[in-house]
């Protein structure tokens, strides 16, 4: 019952705004509100999570009995980690917006519908349910950057709708053709994961739904050359729907690995982890060396992405405890880290509007707060030990190392992108932060306490996880034990 | 009960248009009187088929059956009229001339409630030609427009044609049987059974508007009124879809050439309507080839012979027809092509959000009705083993947003705002009929389910 709270509050808020006259100021006021109690609540689900024990907080009862879809949610340490990502930057996400001035009662009910669809994601278990979640989430996107975008928003909106639409159309093939496998022959998807655990579906249909699953997920985390989308939309958006495109929903195609793809159909999984580990280096070391070549200041964080996702890919085509646990773990610090570094780069271009590296220059002399947290964020985005990005990169090349399903040379090549992602951040350092105040920077003006205040947090956060991994890996842990002894037979 | 009562609501459909269709002398002056007391025809219609359709019943000697399938059609013709007359009572469909237009509606809604229970090869052929001879003159309404007239005359030539085609092949399933009666039926599987068959698909097919027997559609909806076509592309097709699933589930079994023929035009329809929607600037153009698109889906849930084919097909047609009648409700208002609906958000934001839902869902976003129509179909189709086809549908659904897209960023993303026409008309009848398309859009999802695994609908 709290899950569906946490998942529906959002959506009464959205009601509330509705009803708000026409040139009211008070949405903002609702949205963070809501979001406010959203993350309380989903706090308390932390502290009285018990580590020990796998789902809970569980709620299963019919939806659409005719067609034998139920309405299933609940949370296990994975489902956890990411409800809580994305309930803390959804309120930030509101809080960094608080000076919008377009049309902001729309813009912050679009806010609240993604928080519905992002909050559900992580919950559901009944695929329809998952399947209904996952694809709301692109309406409210699709208008956010169509809507309130950069110049090119239009192409970008269309081009994010159509792109995960494609791939989540082919998950959808997936999910029947599980459901009407003898052998699954259900929605639920905890059922489906004891029959993948089991062994009852045989490998040839494994594949093949592997592959439709594969579409679906690969194109939202993005595994390259699935990526193409996410430049435009990442560069288009406005800056709190970067963060959360970023932040939470590249993590809901990671998610969609752990949670359906690895127990489900584990002898796929493990033909498949070569491919995928491959895939993986490619998109780590691509993303890094385009991240080289950017001029623009968030098309550099944007492609940074492509490569940090690539390490959650890597930990899971390992398939070994320590590969998941760094999964999860990089795809938790990369939301709060990246969702730092959109929020500084959109306060530059709010203060000087530019976004070009070279017009760029003296950060830290003109606006010391935000030029040294630019550069902090840096460092925690390349994985300065200490920080939260070294603890998921780390585990995650120790997983993929001993993993059985890869070659070694995978890991090897994957670990060269650590060295790539200091070379690129740091010359972004460099030549924006250190150096003279250009004319772009000159005089601009310092973070004011409210952007700090939506900072701070994640600046916690990315110290508490680097310092003592146990704060999240207490939660993942576990959980992950349970999948990976599916896919490696080994715990 | 009695036969008659059965009927009930065909009866009070047929005094209710004789009613507004004679009435001038009461309602002198007050033109859209008509069109409100229609409405309430249409409510009572439906009310009544939701009391009298318990149960598998066969009136008049089993010339009609009235069973589950045939009273969710029912209810739904009858209601999705009345919210078209409360509609057509706010606005009006050209000058003066609202009341013929209601009773134009009211007959070919009584045809198609006829159609819906048509257990008879007469009473369907007689039941198809009342529900779709109104269509020609909506169709045609504005005496004044070629392009109207045109089309209304494409209309009328392919549908002619098509339902003489019919009629031939209904008189050799009847030489083959001895009876007019379904379940009399006894068509053989040979060559000229086979024949027989497919005369008669095509019939119910070009009354669908599949491909091929689509190519009429384009040119009436674009030269016709966006309001008439709001009823004539959407209403009668749920009945021309329950009267398909009896058909076939009194065919197909002796004639397997039926489920082929089902499929190819399945196969046609989708590429074919999504394909050619794709560069259509013209909302009626663009709702006409969807429509050919969406009743492709609709053929490859039941020819796909799965068990679950039929009770996907009749769910799949009304998460059709609701939003289309929506689509076209807004443009009516609003402008028939991207040019006139560009900047729509400015200056009427919830009719662009009420068009943002009904075009999302023919995408089939969830939790919209329309994704669960998708979903049902394609669970069809794979159940049956035809993993291809199931593919090409997901794939043209993708096509199918691309257009829908582009509907929504002219009305949402375009910076131009154009001028609002100047003769609009604001009436919160209009904007109550809208919103009933709205919620039925969000809210049908679940609460149509029950259509899923109604008796004669899944009935196999």
């Amino acid at each position: 019952m709290l899950l569906t709270v946490i998942v529906f509050l959002p959506l009464a808020g959205l009601v509330a705004i509705a009803l708000l006259p026409r040139d009211s100021r008070g949405a903002k006021w609702l949205a963070a509100s809501v979001m406010g109690v959203d993350l309380a609540l989903v706090a308390w689900v932390a502290a009285h999570f018990d580590v020990a024990r796998g789902m809970q907080f569980a709620i299963d009862v019919p939806w659409v009995s005719q067609a034998h879809i139920r309405y299933h949610m609940a949370v296990d340490g994975i489902s956890l980690t990411m409800l809580g990502l994305s309930a803390l930057l959804g309120l930030l996400a509101v809080i960094a917006s608080w000076k919008q001035e377009d049309r902001p009662k729309a813009y912050f009910a679009m806010l609240l519908l993604l928080q519905v669809g992002m909050n559900g994601v992580f919950v559901a278990l009944d695929f329809v349910l998952f399947y209904v979640f996952w694809e709301l989430v692109l309406v409210p996107m699709f208008f956010l950057i169509g809507l309130w975008g950069g110049p090119k928003r239009e192409y970008a909106a269309i081009k994010f709708f159509l792109y995960t639409l494609l791939g989540s159309v082919f998950m959808l093939v997936g999910i029947l053709a599980l459901y009407l496998h003898p052998a699954g022959g259900t929605f639920d998807m905890l059922a489906l994961a004891k029959a993948g655990a089991s062994g009852a579906l045989p490998f040839g249909f494994q594949w093949w739904v592997f592959l439709a699953f594969f579409l679906g997920f690969a194109v939202k985390v993005p595994v390259w050359p699935l990526h193409t989308w996410l430049p435009d939309a990442h560069v288009e958006a406005p800056t709190a729907a970067s963060v959360l495109l970023a932040g939470v929903l590249l993590k809901m195609g990671a998610y969609g690995f752990i949670r359906v793809s690895l127990p489900m159909l584990p002898d796929a999984a493990r033909a498949w982890a070569p491919f995928i580990g491959v895939l993986a280096v490619i998109s780590i070391v691509y993303g890094a060396a385009v991240a080289f070549a950017q001029t623009d200041l968030k098309k550099l964080v944007a492609y940074s992405s492509v490569s940090h996702m690539g390490f959650v890919m890597l930990g899971i085509a390992a398939g070994t405890v320590e590969g998941l646990d760094g999964a999860v773990a990089v795809m938790f610090s990369h939301g709060i880290v990246t969702g730092m570094l959109f929020l500084l780069v959109g306060m530059v271009y709010e203060r000087t509007h530019t976004r070009a590296i070279a017009d760029l220059s003296g950060l830290v002399v003109a606006a010391p707060l935000t030029g040294g947290l630019l550069a902090f964020a840096s460092f925690a985005s390349l994985g300065l030990p200490g920080l939260s990005g070294f603890v998921g990169e780390f585990l995650s090349l120790l997983g993929g190392w001993r993993s059985a399903l890869l070659p070694k040379w995978i890991t090897i090549g994957a670990a060269s992108g650590v060295l790539l992602a200091a070379a690129y951040m740091l010359w972004m350092v460099l030549r924006v932060v250190l150096g003279k105040p250009s004319a772009a920077t000159e005089g601009m003006s310092d973070a004011s306490p409210r952007e700090l205040a939506v900072l701070a947090p994640l600046i916690a956060l990315t110290f508490a996880v680097g310092l003592y991994w146990d704060s999240i890996l207490r939660f993942v842990d576990p959980a992950v034990k349970a999948i990976s002894v599916v896919v490696t037979g080994a715990a | 009960m009695g036969s008659w009562a059965l009927i009930a609501p065909e009866i009070t459909l047929l005094a209710t248009a004789l009613l507004v269709m004679f009435s001038d002398a009461v309602l002198r002056g007050r033109r859209r009187a008509g069109a409100w007391l229609g409405a309430v025809g249409a409510l009572t219609a439906a009310g009544l088929a939701l009391w009298a359709g318990q149960g598998e019943v066969t009136p008049f000697g089993a010339m009609l059956a009235v069973d589950g399938a045939a009273q969710a059609a029912r209810i739904a013709t009858g209601l999705l009229t009345a919210v078209f007359l409360v509609w057509l009572a706010g606005k009006g469909l050209g000058v003066g001339r609202v009341r013929h237009a209601a009773t134009l509606v009211l007959l070919s809604s009584l045809g198609s409630m006829l159609v819906a229970s048509a257990n008879d090869w007469v009473v369907l052929f007689l039941a198809l030609e009342t529900a779709t001879m109104p269509l020609y003159v909506l169709v045609g309404f504005d005496r004044d427009s070629e392009r109207g007239l045109e089309g209304a005359m494409k209309y009328f030539i392919l549908s002619m044609v098509t339902s003489v085609t019919m009629l031939y092949g209904l008189s050799f399933v009847l030489g083959l049987s001895g009876t007019t009666a379904y379940a009399g039926a006894r068509v053989g599987g040979g060559a000229m059974g086979l024949f027989a068959v497919a005369l008669v698909a095509v019939g119910l097919l070009a009354k669908l508007s599949a491909a091929p027997f689509h190519w009429w559609a384009p040119d009436a909806y674009a030269g016709s009124p966006a309001s008439s076509m709001a009823f004539v592309s959407t209403v009668p097709k749920i009945a021309g879809v329950v009267a398909l699933v009896r058909v076939a589930d009194v065919l197909a079994p002796q004639v397997p050439g039926m489920r082929v023929i089902l499929l190819a035009a399945a196969v046609a329809s989708v590429l074919l309507g999504n394909v050619a929607a794709f560069p259509q600037r013209d909302v009626r153009r663009l709702m006409a080839y969807s429509g050919v698109a969406h009743v492709g889906y609709v053929l490859l849930a039941l020819g796909s012979g799965s068990g679950l084919g039929p009770g996907a097909a009749a769910f799949y047609v009304l998460a059709y027809a609701v939003p289309s009648m929506g689509v076209m409700l807004v443009a009516a208002d609003e402008g028939t092509d991207l040019e006139t609906l560009a900047g729509l958000v400015r200056r009427r934001p919830w009719m662009a959000s009420a068009l943002a839902v009904f075009l999302l869902s023919l995408v089939g976003v969830p939790p919209l009705v329309g994704f669960f129509g998708k979903l049902y179909v394609f669970q069809a189709a794979l159940d049956a083993g035809l993993a291809w086809l199931a593919v090409v549908g997901v794939l043209m659904s993708v096509v199918s947003a691309g257009f829908y897209l582009r509907v929504l960023q002219a009305a949402f993303f375009s910076q131009r705002a154009s001028a609002v026409p100047e003769d609009l008309e604001r009436t919160h009848a209009a904007d109550v009929a809208i919103g009933i398309c709205v919620a039925a859009t969000l809210l049908l999802g679940v609460a149509a389910a029950p259509l899923l695994t109604m008796p004669g609908v899944a009935l196999r």
